[in-house]
């Protein structure tokens, strides 16, 4: 009987402490979930206001958005600004890209990366160094590569692999949009 | 056991990272600017503080058997209180340390000190081994963070001071002072290698202060026995 209770025992303790951690994780939950998402629309506006100036965005259903983006918004004014996502040197790089109505980038943000600090990360960085590269991809119409790769991109030192994703990234939207209409 | 010892415990002689060596991977990753030492020094502080005052207040009721995953029970909840408490109200630092937050649930100085220390010890004495483990931790950080700062992009504060709108900042705008000017920086000692050298160089340093100050320590009784 003594056996029974030994093994009970702390599967119950260890049951106990997970409930009341779960209890109080959904209490702070609840009263975060709203400012958390708040913060990550402002981003996404912010990001999107960036790359194409709108008064307002209209998101696409997730069955009419082509399969190499991750979103798409339809600016008021004409225009789309797509979320997408390339793999770069050290993991994903994600960014918006904004697509005049005549199909030509009007510019491109990055709104998460973890490229090498110094090297890749400058691509998304607010520097003078990151805006002169970002500002390269202004007016271009796909396809769009680096000039290693004979397009017409200067990469930045070092990041080569960085600088192909976003121009992946780039014309991945551009077509994506043409495919549109 | 006196506070001013536990201080300088953790500050010195048992310093989290220098002397027990823990907790090293997110040390390295992230000390690169002062906004995030400071962050992510605060964070552990806080979360090692609750860690050790809870499970040293129910530390009579763990069994033996399971007390390893209740400790990662009750970190895990702390650490995750405190992620999305940053990401609602400093946004900016939760993405500047992006996934080293969530990865405080496996850093050994918390899970270390609840099994060495805070499992064995009464609440008062666990909730002042965390703040002062934490400074510790924190004040490594810090210097990590100055160091590699300003050799590596030639500035100090960045992200925290020198801000847009205000000369201390919240958002991570911040542009830091510049002391070195731009260009001239050695970037290599932002990359996670230049890490590895500013740490090996700062326990290097600590290793000598400690064994000069044992030396001097064993020096003295010496003279004492002799007379």
């Amino acid at each position: 009987m003594k056996k029974v209770i030994d093994f009970i025992k702390p599967a119950v303790i260890l049951l106990l402490v997970a409930a009341v951690v779960a209890l109080v994780l959904g209490g702070v939950n609840a009263l975060t979930a709203e400012t958390i998402e708040n913060n990550d629309r402002v981003k996404v506006e912010n990001a999107m206001k960036a790359v194409l100036p709108a008064d307002s965005y209209e998101q696409f259903a997730d069955e009419d958005v082509p399969e190499a983006l991750d979103a798409l918004y339809a600016a008021e004014g004409g225009g789309w600004v797509a979320q997408v996502t390339e793999s770069g040197s050290q993991g994903n790089v994600t960014m918006m890209v904004g697509v005049s109505a005549d199909l030509t980038c009007t510019g491109v943000s990055i709104t998460s990366s973890s490229e090498t600090a110094g090297l890749g990360a400058i691509a998304s960085q607010q520097s003078e160094k990151g805006d002169a590269f970002r500002s390269q991809f202004v007016g271009l119409t796909s396809p769009v590569a680096v000039d290693k790769d004979g397009g017409q991109i200067d990469s930045i030192s070092g990041a080569t692999i960085t600088s192909r994703a976003v121009s992946t990234g780039v014309t991945a939207a551009l077509d994506a949009c043409a495919d549109l209409g | 056991m006196n506070a001013k010892k536990q201080l300088t415990e953790g500050l010195i002689t048992n310093n989290p990272v220098l002397v027990q060596q823990i907790g090293l991977c997110a040390t390295m990753a992230i000390s690169t600017s002062l906004f995030n030492g400071i962050g992510m020094g605060l964070s552990v502080l806080i979360i090692l503080t609750c860690c050790n005052v809870v499970i040293s207040a129910i530390r009579k009721i763990i069994p033996e058997q399971v007390r390893l995953a209740i400790f990662v029970v009750v970190i895990a909840g702390f650490v995750t209180i405190v992620d999305l408490v940053l990401k609602a109200f400093i946004p900016a630092l939760s993405e500047s340390l992006g996934v080293f937050i969530p990865l405080i649930v496996v850093n050994c100085i918390i899970i270390g000190r609840a099994e060495a220390f805070s499992s064995k010890e009464s609440v008062f004495l666990s909730f002042r081994d965390g703040v002062f483990q934490g400074l510790g931790y924190t004040c490594v950080l810090v210097l990590m963070c100055l160091f590699r700062e300003l050799l590596g992009s030639g500035t100090i504060g960045g992200g925290l001071l020198n801000g847009a709108t205000s000369m201390v900042t919240m958002d991570g705008t911040g542009a830091g002072f510049r002391i070195i000017p731009e260009g001239f920086g050695a970037g290599a000692l932002t990359l996670p290698f230049g890490g590895f050298l500013t740490l090996g160089v700062l326990m290097a340093v600590m290793q000598y202060a400690l064994r000069k100050s044992n030396e001097k320590k064993a020096r003295k009784e010496k003279k004492e026995v002799q007379q």
